[in-house]
């Protein structure tokens, strides 16, 4: 058994103090696919009912026209004295009509999720906030952040009360920046959520996680103000924080009770967890999931025939070189070329000028002929 | 250290979704990356930098000089700065030599270079200063005629 790596707690000063084991939860395997899905039903959970009004589009006593009067037979507004009087009305094509398939306030609103999949879920976005790289592609700022997980020492958190102290605490352990792109982010949301209490829009920034029994609860009022700032007491862990929209990797701060808590809460690969009935971890499927170093282990390659045909280089003739160009490639064809070069040959002039004149007599055959 | 997670396993994780990607319907669908790690700007699996435990980022630093960005085991990000020299060469050589020639991520020598020299490139001050452009058209010289006697 490999050595249970430990997490260095931080004091709220920023410094290192103590250093815990990592539980047993952050081994959780990894599934996005079982993360999207369950956020996807659980985001669902919170919805109210609308619908449209039964009566809309029904309040007139239209009657259809019937053939031979040249228009349609869709029903038509009765009566004279108005504009509204011979439109048409009812159909969902009509103006002023009722909509097609009027929506009803009996629809599946909520989503049936299976527990053991919800517990799955949350276990893997603990897991998957454990890791430094899924924090950074989930779009957090932790350059400055000393570890991931981040884990705070519980001992002065019961007395955290006030906004700037939980600001000092941020900055103290290098979440601040993180705080400082959800307040760039803050803009306003486009279409009518404006006007149903959504108005603005801004990221996620860190997920405090405390724990009730001993931290108190009044850390979540001095974490309440601070924009994207979220608090959760670690005996009620949500999905939608640990995965917002459905993407690993959220940027979490956790008291050091909190941290600990996650054995008992979650149980350990050997024990199953004290407080959910019937419950242990998902273990993962492989052990060892870096693929690179499965192929080239010995195992697989003393197993694995050897390549077919040898390495192939991609010009198999060798290159084809110009030798017009290239000195030594017109050598092997023309080995003359030294000596004719070194003579300068080519740069020679024609030594005896222009070609003798031919004699009187030949100019007199042509003549006569 | 944190608990590590395979970089095979990050890729299938990141590679759909990540705040790092760019993607365009232009170009064939292009998906490009804005990891600071990423020599080449490609979201893929050799360049992307927050997946492999290895990863070179060259990127501008102050007055004309360029930063190398290397991996620590921890994954934090350690940077060397280097000054603007005369030669590029010597930059080129200090950024093999640091990282490729020690068996650092051999396979991106050439791109880190390449990007080293965009960037020398980009901060040489053009030779001839660029021309003003000539007004052409009758309107165009009228505009610019009048714009000179308000001037006067």
């Amino acid at each position: 058994m490999t050595s249970v790596p430990q997490i260095q707690v931080f004091s709220v000063e920023g410094k290192s103090d103590s250093e815990l084991p990592l539980p047993d939860v952050f081994k959780s395997p990894i599934r996005s696919d079982i993360v999207q899905t369950v956020h996807a039903g659980m985001a669902k959970n919170r919805r109210q009912a609308y619908a449209v009004s039964v009566k809309a589009g029904h309040q007139t006593s239209a009657e259809s026209w019937g053939t031979g009067r040249a228009v349609a037979r869709i029903p038509r507004v009765s009566g004279g004295g108005t504009h509204r009087a011979g439109q048409a009305a009812f159909g969902n094509m009509c103006r002023s009509g009722r909509m097609f398939a009027p929506t009803k306030v009996w629809r599946r609103w909520h989503v049936k999720i299976n527990l053991n999949q919800k517990r799955f879920a949350t276990a893997s976005a603990i897991a998957a906030s454990a890791s430094q790289p899924l924090v950074l592609s989930r779009g957090h700022r932790i350059s400055t952040t000393p570890s991931i997980p981040l884990v705070v020492a519980s001992s002065s958190l019961p007395d955290l009360a006030k906004t700037r102290a939980a600001v000092a605490l941020l900055k103290a352990v290098g979440a601040y920046g993180d705080v400082v792109k959800v307040t760039k982010s803050k803009k306003l949301r486009a279409g009518k959520g404006k006007l149903r209490g959504r108005r603005h829009r801004q990221r996620r920034g860190p997920l405090v996680i405390y724990d009730p029994a001993t931290d108190g609860k009044l850390l979540s009022k001095a974490f309440r103000n601070i924009p994207g700032v979220e608090t959760c007491p670690v005996t009620a862990l949500n999905l939608l924080q640990l995965a917002p929209g459905g993407h690993l990797g959220r940027f979490v701060i956790w008291s050091s009770d909190a941290f600990k808590a996650l054995d008992t809460i979650y149980g350990t690969s050997t024990s199953p967890s004290s407080t959910k009935k019937d419950y242990s971890l998902p273990s993962a499927q492989v052990t060892n999931a870096d693929i690179g170093r499965l192929i080239n282990s010995s195992e697989i390659q003393s197993v694995v025939r050897a390549v077919k045909g040898g390495a192939k280089t991609k010009r198999a003739g060798g290159q084809k070189k110009n030798p017009l160009k290239n000195k030594q490639v017109l050598l092997r064809l023309n080995p003359y070329a030294k000596g004719y070069a070194a003579a300068k040959l080519g740069q020679a002039k024609y030594k005896e000028g222009k070609p003798l004149r031919a004699d009187a007599t030949f100019h007199d055959v042509l003549g006569t002929a | 250290m944190s608990a590590t997670v395979s970089s095979d396993l990050l890729w299938e994780l990141t590679r759909s979704n990540s705040s790092f990607l760019v993607k365009r319907k232009t170009g064939g669908g292009v998906k490009l990356s804005r990891d600071p790690l990423n020599l080449r700007n490609v979201h893929s699996r050799k360049h992307s930098g927050t997946v492999n435990s290895k990863a070179i980022g060259i990127v501008p630093s102050g007055k004309g000089g360029i930063s190398l960005l290397t991996k620590k085991s921890t994954g934090s990000t350690i940077t060397q700065s280097y000054k603007p020299s005369k030669t590029s060469r010597k930059a080129y050589h200090q950024i093999a030599n640091s990282t490729t020639k020690k068996g650092y991520r051999a396979d991106l020598r050439e791109d880190a270079i390449a990007r080293a020299s965009a960037l020398i490139r980009s901060y040489r001050k053009p030779v001839k200063p660029t021309k003003e452009s000539k007004p052409r058209g009758s309107k165009a010289k009228a505009s610019a005629a009048s714009a000179a006697s308000a001037d006067l």
